[in-house]
């Protein structure tokens, strides 16, 4: 990997995100708006134009919302891909998603557990337990052990249980249930200023904190004894990384719903762009991950158009191919 | 006196393999771990190692509990070659060694001017610096296995542990690795390997330690511990003790194949 082609590799995406921000801005919209109309409601803002507050009030805090949810998602999967050595770890494979719904479930539907908590730290919570459970099971705690196909099927059987679970938790309280299967489904249609407000802390935190983390991760690509010998605390390591999974994905899914197959595919598709080294295609990865969840929130709105189809639904259509692509490639 | 084992215990999933063992590995020395299978010098060696932890006793560096320093103070002091090596994707020869210079670049792991010294240093002490701009997955088994020991070398360590380094190495290779282990010895560096080949230590090592079911039994020069009745002993092995006619050293020679014991299970 040469400098001036890493440069390149991260303008261009850049540029590209710009882009299609620009356009998710003003495209697919009921009422019109004019492509210069996003311009003028950002410099010259009238509060007496329809078309400048849908950008300011709706659109804006949308389109702000899906770039971080793909950094977010594009990097949780980087690092659970990073700490199991395992090419199809992902939040939506490892059961984290599912357990993460599950806890939000349980606490907006269940009157016992309402207001015990806010949705996302019961989404962190649900996920760090499926988490924790899938680990168990695929036994990569363990020094040396880590085996990689039991861990994918540990992973889908914990999502199958807490999907299992979900489902009956909103049968049993049917008032609360559209909201659910919304979030679910994983959409931006409702992402606000006040979601954003409460989002980009936190998300904001967990992606500083995974740049901190990629030299280990780099080192434990080389297996845990040869991590241990180069000077790497394997436990705070993992602790660590899990922390900021559950972080990066609980806040996700507390904002958006359950979006999946981004964890997954994104980070493959940095490492083709710019090879294996961490500290170099985390920071691309975040940027493809946010591309395409702009992508994804402006098909939302063609697709079905005026009707909106959900974004984790169009991305799940993309990222189902590829996931049976790469386990056909790899070995497990 | 600085690497020690105190009534050391070391084992896995609760069983035993290492027991309450005393030893003392002395300074500059070339020192071979010897044993049959499953007598527990891998897990021996893993222990001094920081891979596993002890059930029991201690394992002491520099006269304190090894697992009490830090992970990177003590990646200055011991590097390890494990057994067997992962295969990475899409990581060249020199990014490998790189990595070798972890403990002592700063948070970020950028490589300063005398890192890359280091590393070119030992790319060409382990003949792997042509290979330099290749993928380490397409390197073969042997070229491999020097890639991962140049990666080691460059940790810059003054004791190095080594499990079975010549395991999956022709016979060439394995002359070269010891001959080598053997200049680095003398350059200074106290070198610990388990090793198979009973000869092979005797001829290169100068210090042999003989392990059986999970205890010290034998401990010294290759003159004082390759002995018939060691061999009996500790293999159940019929051989005799000739001198390697090239380097003066003890070699044995089996005699025959003596009916196998019930304690020996291999």
């Amino acid at each position: 990997m040469t400098r001036p082609f890493y440069g390149l590799t991260i303008a261009l995406t850049a540029i590209l995100l710009l882009f299609l921000g620009w356009w998710n801005l003003f495209a697919w919209s009921v009422i019109p708006i004019q492509a210069q109309d996003v311009w003028l409601s950002l410099t010259h803002f009238d509060s007496q134009s329809i078309s400048h507050r849908i950008v300011q009030d709706l659109r804006l805090p949308r389109l702000l919302t899906a770039m971080l949810v793909g950094a977010c998602l594009a990097t949780a999967g980087t690092i659970m891909q990073g700490l199991t050595r395992n090419p199809l770890a992902a939040p939506s494979v490892l059961g984290i998603n599912a357990g993460a719904a599950l806890g939000m479930a349980l606490v907006s539907t269940l009157p016992v557990l309402y207001g015990a908590s806010s949705t996302s730290l019961a989404a962190m919570i649900g996920g760090g337990v499926a988490w924790l459970l899938v680990m168990l099971l695929g036994s990569s705690w363990r020094i040396g052990g880590n085996e990689r196909g039991r861990l994918v099927l540990a992973g889908v059987a914990i999502s199958a249980l807490c999907a299992a679970l979900t489902k009956a938790v909103v049968i049993m309280e049917e008032d609360q249930a559209a909201g659910v299967l919304t979030w679910l489904a994983g959409s931006l249609a409702d992402a606000r200023w006040q979601t954003w407000q409460h989002y980009w802390p936190f998300a904001l935190a967990g992606l500083f904190g995974a740049l901190l983390l990629t030299p280990s991760l780099n080192l434990l690509q080389l297996g845990e004894e040869h991590a241990r010998n180069l000077g790497v605390n394997l436990l705070r390591s993992k602790l660590f990384g899990s922390f900021l999974v559950l972080l990066l994905v609980g806040t996700t899914i507390s904002a958006v719903g359950s979006i999946g197959f981004i964890g997954l595919i994104v980070p493959h598709m940095a490492r083709l762009l710019v090879g294996q080294d961490f500290r170099i295609f985390l920071p691309v990865a975040m940027l493809l991950g946010a591309t395409l969840v702009t992508l994804a929130d402006t098909l939302s709105r063609a697709i079905s158009y005026p009707m909106e189809t959900p974004a984790g639904a169009i991305l799940a259509l993309i990222g189902a191919p590829f996931f049976i692509y790469l386990v056909r490639k790899r070995t497990l | 006196m600085s690497l020690s084992a105190h009534k050391l215990s070391v084992g896995y999933h609760g069983q035993t393999i290492v027991k309450e063992m005393n030893l003392t590995l002395p300074d500059g020395k070339f020192i071979a771990l010897l044993g049959p299978n499953g007598c527990g010098k891998s897990t021996l060696l893993k222990c001094f190692a920081r891979i596993l932890p002890a059930m029991s006793g201690e394992a002491r560096w520099q006269g304190k509990n090894l697992h009490h320093y830090p992970s990177k103070q003590l990646s200055k002091e011991l590097a390890l070659l494990p057994q067997t090596q992962p295969i990475p994707e899409g990581i060249k020869v020199k990014d490998l060694v790189a990595y070798g210079r972890s403990p002592y670049t700063g948070f970020w792991g950028k490589l300063n001017q005398q890192d890359h010294q280091v590393v070119e240093q030992m790319m060409q002490q382990t003949g792997t610096f042509e290979l330099k701009e290749k993928l380490v997955s397409e390197l073969s088994g042997g070229q491999r296995q020097r890639v991962w020991l140049a990666m080691v070398l460059a940790q810059d360590t003054p004791y190095l542990l080594l499990d079975e380094p010549t395991t999956y190495m022709d016979i060439n290779h394995q002359v070269e690795l010891m001959h080598q282990l053997q200049i680095l010895n003398q350059q200074g560096k106290t070198i610990i390997t388990v090793l198979h080949d009973i000869n092979q230590a005797a001829r290169y090592c100068d210090h042999l330690v003989v392990m059986k079911s999970g205890e010290l039994k034998y401990q010294g020069s290759p003159e004082e511990v390759l002995t018939s009745a060691m061999l009996q002993n500790v293999f159940s092995l019929q051989a005799q003790i000739h001198r390697d006619p090239v380097s003066n050293t003890p070699m044995c020679v089996v005699e025959d194949r003596s009916p196998p014991s019930p304690q020996h299970k291999d």
